[in-house]
């Protein structure tokens, strides 16, 4: 007998997500990895960065930092969107533009991504997670708030003469 | 022909094809699911679907098989794929009922793509077998042979 595929797959955790949308597309963020969320209010535009790095349009100063505003759409590879809300993540100077925050949540079970997935949704997101009760559980990527903005992105951004802060 | 020779084949249509995999791979037909889709870049997959608590992603394989002008499909056939790793289910959209088939494998044409490991003979009726794997790392419209190709055009 074969052994079930999940057996060896899905890790138990209780963490606290954020619950968001970009577009028609549902995806969650570790709640520990946002420090704030908020309007759009105060972001400015940012030409610097539409040559070598188009999912960053803008950049917002807070708390005497500045933090590059990536467009989940433009990460996801989705069609544009209305965007009407920024996560401010922890420790990295990334702001993430969203269309819509839908609510707090827990993630019990973690599910790795299947292996049959091998583009770049391997370092978009850490697992998947089944929200809501079976039979009508609805499948939401958990993302990984690195991939919005790598390390040498952010340098590279960071040396445009923005003033921004370096990571 | 001896009996050890005969094997177990799952027998699936994709159009007005048939094409078998070995049925030890096999775990079950699936009635049509909900498909819920996630941003990705992997040719091939169209989304997954939620089975008994399990995430199975599905691999629309119609496309290498027959191009892009394959009909609706009707079903799931659930599979196992294992590339070297732990054993991991794939649903493969199907345009009808499945059959469950004994016969002798025969080894496939020179011409064959990479993905036929073995050809089952039924009347009149040539069956290729598929090898999974292989058939996932095609990308759309790679795959048929030129006669194939006309075949699906003139059709």
């Amino acid at each position: 007998m074969k052994p079930r595929p999940e057996a060896r797959a899905a890790s138990r955790c209780a963490d606290a997500v954020i619950l968001f949308t970009a577009g028609e597309n549902e995806f969650a963020i570790a709640a520990a990895a946002v420090d704030e969320i908020r309007n759009t209010d105060g972001i400015r535009e940012f030409a610097a960065g539409c040559g070598n790095c188009p999912k960053v349009s803008h950049t917002l100063a807070r708390d005497g930092k500045t933090y590059f505003v990536v467009d989940a759409s433009t990460q996801f590879n989705l069609l544009p969107s209305k965007k009407a809300r920024l996560l401010v993540l922890r420790d990295w100077p990334v702001a993430v533009l969203v269309t819509h925050i839908d609510r707090m949540g827990e993630v019990s079970k973690l599910h790795p991504l299947p292996r049959v997935f091998q583009g770049a949704e391997r370092k978009w997101f850490r697992g998947l997670m089944l929200v809501g009760q079976a039979p009508a559980e609805t499948v939401v990527p958990l993302v990984d708030p690195e991939a919005f903005l790598t390390r040498r992105e952010a340098e590279e951004l960071a040396g445009n003469g923005t003033g921004a802060n370096r990571p | 022909m001896s009996a050890a020779d005969v094997k177990t084949f799952v027998l699936f249509p994709i159009g007005k094809k048939r094409f078998a995999l070995p049925s030890e791979l096999v775990e079950e037909l699936a009635q049509p699911d909900r498909l819920q889709t996630f941003p990705h870049t992997t040719p091939l997959l169209t989304g997954v679907l939620v089975r008994r608590g399990h995430i199975v992603p599905v691999c629309d394989v119609a496309q290498v098989l027959i191009g892009p002008n394959a009909p609706q499909r009707k079903f799931y056939l659930i599979a196992f794929r294992s590339s070297g790793a732990a054993p991991e289910w794939i649903a493969v959209p199907v345009t009808g009922e499945c059959e469950l088939a004994k016969a002798q494998a025969e080894p496939p044409p020179s011409e064959a793509p990479g993905y036929v490991t073995g050809v089952l003979h039924f009347g009149e009726e040539k069956v290729e077998i598929v090898d999974l794997e292989k058939l996932m790392s095609e990308r759309p419209g790679q795959a048929l042979s030129p006669a194939r190709r006309a075949a699906e055009v003139s059709a």
